[in-house]
């Protein structure tokens, strides 16, 4: 097989010129994109997209799905904001708090899916309103506004147009591709989706597995909440509401398969940097930005039927 | 009005033991227990008033339950119900206030419109052999958008008075009219899933896909046609939401439609309807239904404080899934 042929086979062979080919387009057709601060605004909300679409991805590689991701990450977020605003703890602190609240969602959600073999979908449906309905409950749908400064700072901060907030994102990552390519348990993961029998029988703990995968991804959305508290400079109870579309739609523009057992890090990422690319031309070229909604359903459609026809089963 | 009772799944002890062990049973229990409990605890709760909000409530949460029920039972599922129902009232609303159609017509129109979009759904789902999860999910984004860019966002707040005066009859016992609807509704899904050729082809299709195209059913038409009908359903529920709220509004189901999404699977869900297909009990998600309406309801005259009733409720059907997973696990084990 050629060189050619291979790269076109890739996962994100194809993104890659896409969205190159849309930059250089919105390029000319609007030299405000290539403005120091178009590239900053662009950068920031893809540090935050890019943790939640993570999140999701490392859920549908073992063949599940998390509707709860964004009531995780706007738990997460009030928890970590009120932490600071009621109580006053450090911010260490609070973010570990954060973390924590991560941790115990994803692993709810593993735990139960695991011992009573139920649909992660129902589960996750259920915890989306346990966790959601905890958020409104403790906030009563108000914000928390006294963040300290340090983290207003942090969330806003920027050399040139590269954001301090894709510090954190780019390093977790890197980090996640690493353990998706190197790591066992991150094989393990894409084993136990692949098939979950063969997985089973060559002596993978199948509720390890599930329940690591679970924790991975709730920790993952709590950080994208926490960040979400920084950019916005307040724990606002509605992060997360809007991030169920973009969680799956990068990963599968990615070229993800929802069965499970195969999932791109990379893939992903240009999933969400063509989300980004076509959300700022929108808001560029002064179409409505709604338009955006219309625009994610209709690639979601075409990266599946796309993957159909370049591998049909 | 159920399959489950029918199919043996109730256990060997007897008709009485059968009854209790099904699932409409226990909700019907469940619910009436409730019921008393709130209406000794608070005297606001059977007050006329609230008889009919809840009765109102209700007669709507059973319709946006059945739109999913029509869809689980083919072994997929349809997040877009609540982007459906918006579009096709958007669509009546237009119709009404803009069109200047005739109450009827415009009924029909968003009706038809809504089962056009559940259609798209089914045959997106069928020609591109993906579960109808991912179908769903971007349509209920595309369909939502495209809404949203149509309307400007804006409602259509100057219906006719006649469509909205359908929503504040009152009849019997201080219920809602909207209730004896809905009943219909349902009894004719009963009809439709028990005693017609293509209700019995969809249970065969959703219950085991490849035997049942063996055996000559058109498995593809029952996806396409379950799909429609909850498309429809959806619009339907709209409509009577609409009429409740005097308004056709772009918002009324959340963003993207999404809050209609814990009320259209806990009504089935907990009314014993299997997510893996080709079961459906339509008093069971009746049931479901009002058991829901009857917990978040009583939860908000206690006021235990009204931020808490979603968390209760996504605990309810966390409980409620599971103990239903641990009856069939007993049930297999007591047939061994």
């Amino acid at each position: 097989m050629s060189t050619t042929m291979q790269l076109l086979r890739t996962d994100w062979f194809g993104l890659l010129v896409a969205f190159l080919l849309g930059a250089i387009m919105l390029g000319v057709a609007q030299p405000s994109f290539l403005s120091t601060y178009n590239i900053y605004v662009i950068l920031t909300a893809f540090a935050l997209s890019v943790l939640v679409a993570l999140s999701q991805m490392v859920i549908v590689a073992i063949g599940q799905l998390n509707l709860s991701v964004g009531a995780i990450g706007g738990l997460a977020a009030i928890t970590f904001a009120g932490a600071m605003d009621l109580w006053n703890v450090p911010i260490p602190v609070a973010i570990l708090i954060g973390l924590m609240v991560g941790v115990a969602g994803g692993a709810l959600n593993g735990v139960v899916t695991h011992v009573t073999g139920l649909n992660a979908f129902v589960v996750t449906l259920a915890t989306l309103s346990i966790f959601k309905g905890t958020n409104i409950g403790i906030t009563e749908a108000q914000p928390f506004y006294d963040i300290p400064e340090a983290v207003k700072t942090f969330g806003n901060a920027r050399f040139g147009f590269f954001p301090y907030l894709l510090f954190v994102s780019g390093a977790i990552l890197v980090a996640v591709w690493v353990f998706m390519r190197r790591a066992v348990l991150g094989r393990q993961l894409l084993a136990v989706g692949g098939n979950r029998n063969a997985a089973e029988l060559s002596g993978i703990s199948i509720g390890r597995v599930v329940v690591a995968a679970h924790v991975l991804s709730g920790t993952l959305a709590a950080v994208a909440g926490m960040l979400a508290v920084a950019r916005l400079q307040l724990g606002q109870p509605t992060i997360g509401d809007d991030w169920l579309i973009i969680s799956f739609a990068a990963p599968v523009i990615g070229g993800a398969v929802l069965a499970g057992g195969h999932v791109s890090v990379g893939g992903t990422l240009l999933g969400v940097a063509i989300i980004m690319l076509i959300n700022n031309a929108l808001v560029l070229l002064n179409v409505n930005p709604y338009a955006v909604q219309l625009l994610l359903g209709a690639l979601i459609l075409a990266a599946v039927a796309l993957s159909r026809f370049r591998d049909p089963a | 009005m159920s399959m489950k009772v029918v199919d043996g799944r109730a256990g060997p002890r007897g008709p009485t033991l059968a009854l209790l062990a099904s699932s409409e049973a226990g909700l019907l229990l469940i619910t009436v227990g409730f019921v008393i409990l709130f209406s000794y605890l608070t005297p606001g709760f059977s007050s006329p008033f609230n008889t009919y909000a809840l009765t109102r409530v209700l007669a709507i949460d059973v319709v946006i339950g059945f739109s999913m029920m029509v869809v689980l039972v083919t072994g997929g599922l349809n997040l877009a119900v609540g982007a459906i129902g918006v579009c096709a009232v958007m669509v009546g609303g237009w119709a009404m206030e803009v069109a200047g159609l005739p109450i009827l017509v415009a009924v029909v129109l968003a009706l038809a419109s809504g089962a056009a979009l559940g259609a798209l759904n089914g045959i997106l789902t069928v020609a591109m052999r993906v579960h109808s999860f991912v179908v769903t999910l971007a349509t209920m984004s595309l369909f939502f958008g495209a809404m949203i860019v149509m309307t400007k966002a804006q409602a259509f707040n100057a219906l006719p008075a006649a469509f909205v005066s359908l929503a504040k009859l009152k009849t019997y016992f201080f219920a809602s009219s909207m209730l004896y609807i809905s009943i219909g509704i349902g009894v004719l899904l009963w009809w439709l899933f028990h005693h017609t050729l293509i209700g019995r082809q969809i249970l065969a299709a959703g219950a085991n896909t490849s035997a049942a195209r063996l055996s000559g059913v058109p498995v593809e038409r029952t996806i396409v046609v379950c799909h429609a009908l909850s498309g429809a359903l959806a619009a339907f529920a709209g409509l009577m939401l609409t009429a409740r709220n005097g308004a056709a509004l772009p918002s009324m189901a959340g963003q993207l439609g999404m809050d209609w999404l814990l009320p259209a699977f806990l009504a089935p869900v907990l009314g014993g309807t299997l997510l893996t297909g080709g079961t459906l009990s339509v008093a069971g998600t009746f049931l479901g239904a009002a058991m829901v309406t009857v917990l978040s309801n009583g939860l908000l005259q206690l006021e235990l404080g009204e931020f808490w009733v979603q968390a209760f409720l996504g605990i309810i059907l966390l409980v409620a899934v599971a103990l239903d997973r641990l009856r069939a696990h007993l049930m297999a084990k007591r047939r061994i």
